[in-house]
């Protein structure tokens, strides 16, 4: 089990998530607290709550979470939560606008986490298409947004993107 | 005193004290979009919401390190307590710089270290007037800038041949002119010699009129095709010429986060489209619009009441044409991503070819391009759609004009009030206005394309380059080669340092070994020293100048590298030995073939040192290559070699046989050498060695091996796996 060439899978059963008094998101680890723990989605893009990499402070793995879904409600939430902040990813809900002023492209968009505007010095190197009608913004200091399905956004935003994407 | 962003006044009033730190968050703490205030003050650090309501203090006395912890497309400032770590703040990308700022001040001021000094790198790049974000390098914003519009950007590099220009207008003002000679002509064979039957030399004249006119306009005609054609091909030189120097003049930062094969085509296919806006497209508008007034001046002499018919469709025709303008500019860079995103498909897997070979999956590469290519056909029919609908409309529209002159001339020329060659003569110039209105859409077509591909031209001339040159440099002449690392932390992207926090001092003429894992950053060390890349923090001089006050061709004639992934050019090979020393002599290239032990080898290879090793040289072996990019770096007699694992192809004995040829060549040159073959660096004054981006240790063979720490792990490791496979000492 404790082969260091082979992936840790870990047991939900013996992980604990919680969150320390100044916000910092720690956890039992098989039986071993850790007051700060850090954490990747090795699959940002395909895979947003699954196959989650816990490491420690100095960025050792200590194991793979194979589906979020499988830990109790509280640590589901905190990691949940933890993925988040650590993502920093809003979902775009409504696109107000887009528009090109003088050589820049700016977005006005409203998000799951409040309206915000990503500005972008062109398209072909500022949107990614990871398919399935999946969108990713990033704005030119690396601030990005998601479009989780664009064809399932309102009529208006629809019409917004149909000539930018 | 570092203050940054002006803090609101009802913080302002809360503070006893002028803070050290006062910055901007852009998240709130639970994660959403918001603006919070970070204090720092002698005795603590406080976060605020805008109405100034403190959320949360901290005493720095609590404090014992503040650090950021970088997330993907954001981050938050960590502070570590005596009770644990909290989290003071939470923020985007966009003011990572400015937050480990903030995590450095803290961090000093809680270990009561030196306070660190702002530098101007550090502020968030927002633009003051407008506060959109600044790009990377530079403090004008793209909005506010004067910014010369694109169009007269554009239109600047037809300046130098704007008598040319100018030659050509004017020869399409009289062909204008001339062509409108024909109806008038017909109309006076109609009203003066048909009708009334003369039989006099009037119809002899009026036709050959015609035909004069008509000599004359084919004459004009080529002359100003000619004049069109030279132009257009020197302008589209100039724009290719100035596009690639851009290109060329860009850091190597740029070209990492780029797909390079994609630039081959933009190159020509954008300088092309603006190109063909600026010859055909100014020209000819210009041309269109002046016979459009022309011919309403002639028709509204003929008959104004009947013209004025002729007009009504325009109003509309105008708004049309304004709404329609921004959605095919849009359109157009649509289509121009598909191919893009194509052109990317193809230039990757050509690359890597052999790759796709080796796996047999070129069934797999053919269904992307297959994707790739059905985006590509559908942006295609948008465009094309669009603008096919709206010529039709634009000419159906036109045509009621012409029909309203048919039925009100018609009953005019019924009722005797209008002559039938005036009718005919209205009719005949309405028709000819369809000529400038099929242009006006083509234009519309052809000035969005050109703008777009201007705009993508001038964003590449624009991005500044990540490693500017100096005004105006430092002479530094034949240089000592004492290189100086201090403090010196980088990282390809800011928030995520590779190197950090190097200092090192390398007398001239020392041979520095360069060891660690793979990853460790002995590449990007390397890198830094060529100044490929700028440091994020802390500086590298060489003989006591700062690198970046050194002129890189200054720079680069003093440093010879073979790096880590060889590429030699489409060429001969002595044409790539010689690649930095053009003026090389046959014997100065031998000589260079024969210390980086290449010269037997090339001799034996039937063209000898004319041998083609096309591109990326993949006629020769991963060795033979790593040989002649050797001799590339040591040919224009380098004070600093830098050699990138350079002899990590070849075998152990041409391995020895080269590093006694460079090591009489190395004397008095001080020299990086990375290998992970521990025994290439056996010559080796010092040895560095990296972990994670940091110097763990630095000494000779010896001392480390004493030490027992990182050098002398990997020295067993490797001689385990030397006993394992019974070769190497
Ligand atoms: N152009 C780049 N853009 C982004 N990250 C890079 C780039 N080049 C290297 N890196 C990253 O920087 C780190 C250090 O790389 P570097 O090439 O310096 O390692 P190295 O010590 O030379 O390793 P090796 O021995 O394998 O050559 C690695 O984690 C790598 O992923
Ligand atoms: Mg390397």
């Amino acid at each position: 089990m404790d082969d260091k060439y082979s992936i840790k899978v870990f047991d939900p059963e013996h992980i604990l998530f919680s969150r320390g008094k100044g916000g910092v998101f720690q956890g039992i680890i098989e039986g071993k607290p850790y007051d700060e723990l850090v954490i990747h989605r090795t699959f940002p893009f395909l895979y947003t709550t699954r196959y989650i990499s816990v490491r420690d402070v100095k960025g050792d793995e200590l194991g793979v979470i194979e589906d979020i879904e499988k830990l109790d409600d509280e640590s589901m939430k905190e990691l949940d939560k933890e993925l988040r902040f650590r993502y920093f990813l809003p979902t775009v809900s409504r696109v107000d606008s887009v528009k090109q002023k003088s050589d820049l492209w700016i977005w006005e968009l409203q998000t799951n986490l409040g309206p915000t505007s990503m500005a972008m010095r062109n398209l072909h190197e500022h949107l990614q298409f990871p398919g399935d009608n999946r969108v990713i913004l990033t704005d030119m200091n690396g601030k990005r947004c998601e479009i989780a399905d664009w064809e399932a956004l309102d009529a208006h935003s629809r019409s917004q993107l149909s000539d930018v994407l | 005193m570092s203050v940054l962003d002006k803090l609101p006044v009802a913080i302002q009033t809360k503070l006893q004290q002028e803070p050290l730190f006062s910055g901007k968050t852009d998240l709130m703490t639970d994660g959403h979009f918001g603006v919070q205030w970070l204090t720092v003050t002698e005795q603590e650090l406080m976060l605020w919401n805008v109405e100034g309501k403190q959320q949360l203090a901290i005493k720095l006395s609590e404090v014992t390190d503040a650090r950021t912890a970088g997330g993907v497309g954001g981050g938050s400032l960590m502070i570590d307590t005596k009770k644990g770590p909290v989290v003071a703040a939470r923020y985007t990308a966009a003011l990572t710089t400015l937050f480990s700022f903030a995590a450095k001040l803290i961090g000093a001021l809680a270990k009561g270290e030196e306070r660190p000094v702002i530098s101007e790198k550090e502020f968030p790049r927002y633009c003051p007037k407008c506060s959109n974000p600044l790009s990377e390098g530079t403090q004008v914003c793209p909005l506010c800038k004067n910014n010369k519009k694109v169009i007269l950007r554009m239109l600047s590099y037809a300046m130098p041949y704007k008598l040319q220009m100018v030659a050509a207008g004017f020869l399409l003002i009289l062909t204008t002119l001339v062509e409108l000679i024909p109806p008038y002509l017909t109309k006076v064979m109609i009203d003066d010699v048909l009708q009334p039957k003369d039989t006099g030399s009037a119809l002899l004249t009026v036709v050959i009129g015609l035909g004069v006119t008509a000599l004359l306009m084919s004459v004009m005609q080529t002359v100003r095709g000619l004049i069109g054609v030279w132009v257009g091909s020197k302008l589209m030189g100039d724009l290719r010429k100035d596009v690639y120097s851009s290109l060329m003049r860009l850091s190597l930062a740029f070209f990492d986060r780029r797909q390079t094969s994609q630039f081959i085509g933009r190159v020509n296919s954008d300088s092309e489209a603006m190109r063909q806006f600026m010859t055909d497209g100014v020209i000819w508008a210009s041309g269109e619009s002046l016979r459009v007034v022309a011919i309403f001046i002639i028709m509204f002499g003929l008959d104004w009441k009947l013209t004025l018919f002729a007009m009504l469709p325009m109003p509309f025709m105008i708004l049309v044409s304004m709404k329609l303008w921004p959605k095919i500019g849009r359109r157009w860079y649509q289509q121009w991503r598909a191919i893009f995103r194509l052109n990317v498909l193809v230039g990757d897997s050509l690359q890597g070819v052999r790759v796709v070979k080796a796996f047999g999956q070129e069934k797999t590469e053919m269904s992307r391009y297959a994707v790739a290519n059905r985006e590509v056909v559908r942006h295609n029919i948008r465009i094309e759609g669009l603008w096919q609908g709206v010529f039709p409309l634009f000419s159906f529209i036109a045509g009621i004009g012409t029909l309203l002159i048919w039925y009100n001339g018609g009953l005019s020329v019924i009722h005797n009030e209008l002559q039938l060659g005036t009718l005919m003569a209205l009719i005949a110039y309405l028709s000819m206005l369809f000529g400038p209105l099929q242009w006006v859409s083509q234009m519309i077509n052809w000035a969005s394309n050109a703008i777009a591909a201007a705009d993508r031209v001038f964003e590449i001339m624009d991005t500044p380059s990540e490693v500017p040159e100096v005004k105006d440099p430092a002479v530094i002449g034949t240089i000592e080669g004492h290189v100086r690392f201090d403090k010196v932390t980088y990282g390809y992207e800011k928030h995520h340092p590779v190197i950090k926090d190097i200092n090192l001092d390398v007398e001239a003429g020392e041979m520095i070994g360069l060891v660690g894992h793979s990853g460790a950053g002995k590449s990007t060390f390397i890198n830094m020293i060529c100044r490929f890349y700028d440091t994020d923090e802390g500086a590298i001089s060489i003989d006591g100048i700062d690198l970046r006050r050194i002129s890189q061709t200054d720079l680069r004639s003093q440093i010879g590298v073979v790096l880590q992934e060889t590429f030699l050019f489409d060429g001969t090979i002595a044409e790539n030995i010689a690649y930095s020393k053009p003026d090389a002599t046959p014997v100065e290239i031998m000589q260079a073939a024969k210390i980086a032990n290449a010269h037997d080898f090339i001799v034996r290879l039937p063209d000898g040192y004319d041998t083609r090793v096309g591109e990326r040289g993949h006629r020769l072996s991963g060795g033979e290559k790593q040989r002649v990019s050797i001799a590339r770096a040591i040919i224009h007699d380098p004070r600093i070699l830098i050699l990138d694992e350079a002899t990590a192809s070849v075998d152990t004995e041409t391995e020895r046989q080269i590093q006694e040829a460079i090591t009489r060549l190395i004397k008095g040159r001080t020299t990086f050498a990375i290998a992970h073959r521990l025994s290439t660096l056996r010559n080796a004054n010092r040895l560095v060695v990296l972990e994670r981006g940091r110097i763990v240790e630095v000494g000779t063979h010896e001392e480390l091996l004493e030490k027992k720490g990182a050098y002398h792990k990997l020295v067993e490791a490797q001689q385990e796996l030397s006993k394992i496979k019974g070769v190497e000492g």
